[in-house]
């Protein structure tokens, strides 16, 4: 009830923040501040994937897709960045569309293998194919958007702060997009299948289409996000989004938590920013991110997001209250693979 | 002709490594229904026990190798005991935490290693053995062929032949059913996990010699693995070692005739379809529930 | 006419029979008992029927449309729902949303109606529905508690209750009674008959003999996988191989 009231307010002073940040921040941070964008979105639309209940090793590669496909659209065939970008999302969701006939024929373990299979079998694809994919060293000086305001002049987005700003709104639109996708009726029917497959098609639920739109949809919002990448730095190569980046997203999905919406984000906030702030141990960077998976495994079963709900918990059981009429501290911890609209 | 006769003879080398990976996958995943992405760092790290105490310490090679595949055993069973026993009931927390132990084992070995990546191992057995006119084996290549084998041959005379190989596969097949039989579950996991583990140590201290050792050699060994573990059926060990000789055959002629990366991702793609036309999985075969 | 004409169905896992050669037929407004000593098939028969399961010969003939081998949820979308024998519910969504998932069918609309909020017809059609579905059920008073929460009864009407969202004309009931104290028991007897008049079809698997024997006109009797005796509750209780296979399997 509380958090209801409070939200409005909290979301317009966020949205105040996020407007006003780029300006106190160095280059360098500008450009985190894009990139850490960019993965908010990789982020949230893995867990409307992981909203069905699949966990899926292909999803930075179909963020790869969008990048290759909005560079190639905009480098060879000659369209507007403007047009390209969303037409990179579409290659993505395209693939994602083609691969869900494979792949939605297994679940669990075997999805997730095939998923893998799936994706290091493009990513090898582009490292073969120099023609059209640049092998090993990717696409190089790809453009960046150009627009021209009226008054204003042509708008500068290979500059930082211009593209954070053209990176906020589209990232802030496809947030938009998929809290809303998650609350619908269609996004029950994702979880529905996630707690009880054979229980939703006992009810006329078409569980494969279901599960295959979640992936679609989901790999378009990648897609979206490895094209927004591309025109900013630059470049596209098959080692920005191989398997360890996979990792990366998976483990600020399980680390900030995948019950709520707000986890994945939360994750791939608080992580990048202390990564940001021990810049010099960048070489223990994965060990450290071991570690913190692994803790978070064992002490955070619903993470980062769950955490004041586990310190309300505790400070009321010291208290003495019992913890059970707490309603949010009697939720049992839900395990990796419990996705929840919340 | 000679060619095609030297590329068997490679193709040969490279199935016994292949089965000692998958062999081991397969084991853990069987007992325990975990999916140990950490399996080619257990690799890496079987090498760089051996780059450690053959090249830098100068034990002589034999020891060196003896002494990486009891550690690796070790790590094994240490992995079990913290990382996989208290996620039994969640195989998916298992394969996340194997996943951070990937990173961590990868980190420290750019750490000790030193910051120059490659290591190199010299041939602890030099010259070859010309089999054919034209067609020869290196030592270096038939000492690690042999012993390889020899392990492969150990492993199954202990899995099929003993009391406790056949608890390890009751286990595999139901492990409530074993459950109840009386067998301990826990034993027969630390088991299954410390000869997984000891398998990849092995193959990673035979090959140390005959390869560049660097802290990312196990990403291209566990995509190899996961290859013939699931065509093979992934719960079968005859069925990983026969896919393993068969992939290795595969992967060895196409990178000869044709392109390395080129066999990966054909590889790959067999993969899919296995999954695809025998998919173990629940949405295969409709038994929803 | 039949309503569901099953009609020699065979149906092996393996080699293991688990339905060999079962053939009955049930009439429309009709609750029809299927029972039988356990690992008798029945629950096979179900999920065969439902769509869950193809069967290896034979064919479901429903409302004269052969069925077998189609899908679980083409099969709802046609009127045949069944339940689950260990209870199923959507343990982690509330009361109210369990529901709301078994009227998927009257509520289905594409993602850009979704989105842009373009269902708000169906949408209000499937919550007034599930709201009369809870009413019906007598689960009102609990929907927003989650489905886990709920004690055994209420777990068991919740099931029948998503099952009814989905507005079946035949409902394949998986054990609704285990596990209950005959005032639960009684209560859910009710229920069934109240769904019965409401225009739903029941076919009944149940080992509470007295409430099969209460409910049902007319009752069908498997034993390894094959149809041993049919008639009216007295007929069958008369009946000498129905005792034998029970007091057999017993
Ligand atoms: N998916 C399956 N694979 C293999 N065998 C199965 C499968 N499902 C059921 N069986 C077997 O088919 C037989 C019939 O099982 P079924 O569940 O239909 O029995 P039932 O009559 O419902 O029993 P109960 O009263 O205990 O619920 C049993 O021997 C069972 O072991
Ligand atoms: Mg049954």
């Amino acid at each position: 009830m509380k958090a209801a009231k409070l939200a409005i307010p909290s979301l317009v002073a966020l949205a105040v923040f996020m407007v006003a940040l780029p300006f106190g921040l160095k280059l360098h941070q500008q450009d985190f501040m894009i990139s850490l964008l960019v993965w908010v979105l990789v982020v949230s639309s893995y867990r409307l994937m992981a909203l069905t209940g699949e966990y899926s090793l292909v999803h930075v590669v179909l963020m790869g897709a969008g990048a290759y496909g909005s560079a190639l659209l905009a480098k060879l065939a000659g369209f507007s960045v403007w047009l390209a970008m969303p037409c990179g999302a579409l290659v993505a969701a395209g693939i994602a569309a083609l691969l869900s006939f494979p792949l939605f024929r297994m679940s669990g373990f075997y999805f997730l293998i095939g998923s893998f299979a799936a994706g290091e079998a493009i990513r090898l694809s582009w490292t073969y194919f120099t023609v059209p994919f640049g092998g090993p060293k990717g696409i190089k000086l790809i453009p960046s958007p150009e627009l021209t305001l009226p008054g204003l002049g042509p708008i500068p987005f290979f500059e930082p702060i211009p593209y954070y700003y053209l990176t906020l709104i589209i990232v802030g639109i496809s947030l938009f997009i998929l809290y809303r996708l998650e609350n619908s009726r269609i996004g029950l029917i994702m979880n529905a299948i996630h707690w009880r497959a054979p229980l939703a098609e006992s009810v006329g639920v078409d569980t494969w289409r279901y599960r295959a739109l979640a992936f679609v949809i989901a790999s378009f919002f990648a897609g979206l996000a490895g094209a927004l990448f591309c025109h900013y730095y630059g470049t596209a190569n098959p080692a920005q989004f191989d398997v360890a980046a996979m990792v990366y997203v998976l483990i600020w999905v399980i680390v900030g938590g995948v019950s709520r919406f707000a986890g994945p984000i939360v994750g791939v906030v608080v992580l990048s920013v202390l990564n940001e702030l021990f810049r010099e141990a960048e070489q223990w960077r994965p060990l450290i991110y071991g570690c913190i998976l692994i803790a978070a495994m064992f002490y955070l079963p619903d993470g980062l997001v769950g955490l004041p709900g586990r310190i309300r918990a505790w400070l009321d059981g010291r208290r003495g209250v019992a913890a059970a009429e707490t309603g949010e501290a009697a939720e049992e911890p839900a395990d990796l693979a419990s996705p929840r609209r919340r | 002709m000679e060619i095609i006769l030297q590329t068997c003879v490679n193709a040969l080398v490279a199935s016994a490594f292949f089965a000692l990976m998958a062999v081991g996958l397969v084991l853990i995943f069987g007992v325990m229904g975990i999916i140990n992405f950490a399996h080619g760092e257990l690799y890496m790290v079987g090498a760089y026990l051996v780059w450690y105490f053959y090249a830098s310490l100068r034990w002589p090679f034999l020891v060196a190798v003896l002494a990486a595949f009891l550690i690796v055993t070790v790590i094994g069973l240490l992995m079990e005991r913290t990382l996989f026993r208290p996620m039994r009931d969640n195989p998916l927390g298992g394969l996340i935490n194997s996943i951070g132990l990937l990173f961590i084992l990868q980190v420290l070995a750019v750490q000790v290693g030193g910051v120059g990546l490659m290591k190199n191992v010299p041939p602890a057995y030099r010259g070859s053995l010309e089999l054919l006119p034209g067609v020869a084996i290196g030592n270096q290549r038939l000492v690690a062929l042999v012993i390889a084998a020899a392990l492969l041959v150990c492993i199954w005379y202990f899995l099929t032949r003993t009391k406790v190989g056949w608890a390890l596969r009751a286990v595999a097949q139901d492990r409530d059913a074993a459950a109840l039989q009386g067998i301990n579950i826990d034993r027969i996991s630390m088991l299954a996990m410390g000869l997984g583990a000891g398998m990849a140590g092995m193959a990673g201290a035979l090959i140390a010699p005959l390869t560049r050792v660097e802290p990312y050699m196990g990403h291209g060994v566990i995509i190899t693995a996961f290859i013939v573990t699931i065509v093979g059926g992934i719960g079968s060990l005859s069925g990983a070692v026969l896919a393993a000789v068969l992939y290795a055959f595969f992967h060895t002629f196409v990178t000869t005739y044709w392109n390395g990366t080129i066999a990966t991702m054909l590889g790959l793609l067999i993969m899919l379809v296995v999954l695809i036309v025998k998919p173990t999985g629940i949405m295969g075969t409709r038994v929803s529930e | 006419m039949a309503l569901l004409e099953v009609r020699n169905v065979t149906k092996q896992f393996g080699g293991l029979t688990a339905l060999n050669d079962v053939s009955f037929a049930v009439k429309p407004g009709e609750i029809r008992g299927l029972i039988g000593p356990n690992g008798a098939g029945k629950s096979t028969m179900f999920k065969t029927i439902a769509g869950f399961y193809t069967p290896t010969r034979g064919d479901i003939l429903f409302s004269g449309t052969n069925i077998a081998g189609s899908t679980a949820y083409a099969n709802a979308a046609r009127g045949v729902v069944r339940t689950f024998q260990e209870t199923t519910l959507f343990q982690e969504m509330s009361v109210f949303e369990n529901v709301l998932v078994g009227c998927h069918l009257r509520a289905r609309s594409g993602v850009f109606s979704a989105l842009l909020g373009m269902d708000r017809d169906k949408r209000r059609e499937a919550e007034t529905r599930t709201a009369e579905v809870l009413e019906f059920m007598g689960l009102a008073g609990r929907r927003d508690q989650l489905a886990k929460e709920l004690p055994l009864g209420s777990q068991r009407a919740l099931a029948i209750a998503v099952a009814l969202a989905a507005t079946p004309k035949l409902l394949l009931m998986d054990e609704p009674f285990a596990g209950m104290n005959p005032e639960e028991t009684e209560h859910m007897m009710g229920l069934t008959r109240k769904v019965r008049s409401s225009g739903v079809t029941i076919v009944l698997v149940e080992h509470d003999m007295r409430a099969v024997m209460g409910l049902c006109e007319y009752i069908t009797v498997l034993n390894f996988g094959s149809v041993l005796a049919q008639g009216t509750p007295a007929e069958v209780r008369n009946n000498d191989r129905v005792i034998e296979a029970y007091l057999g399997g017993a």
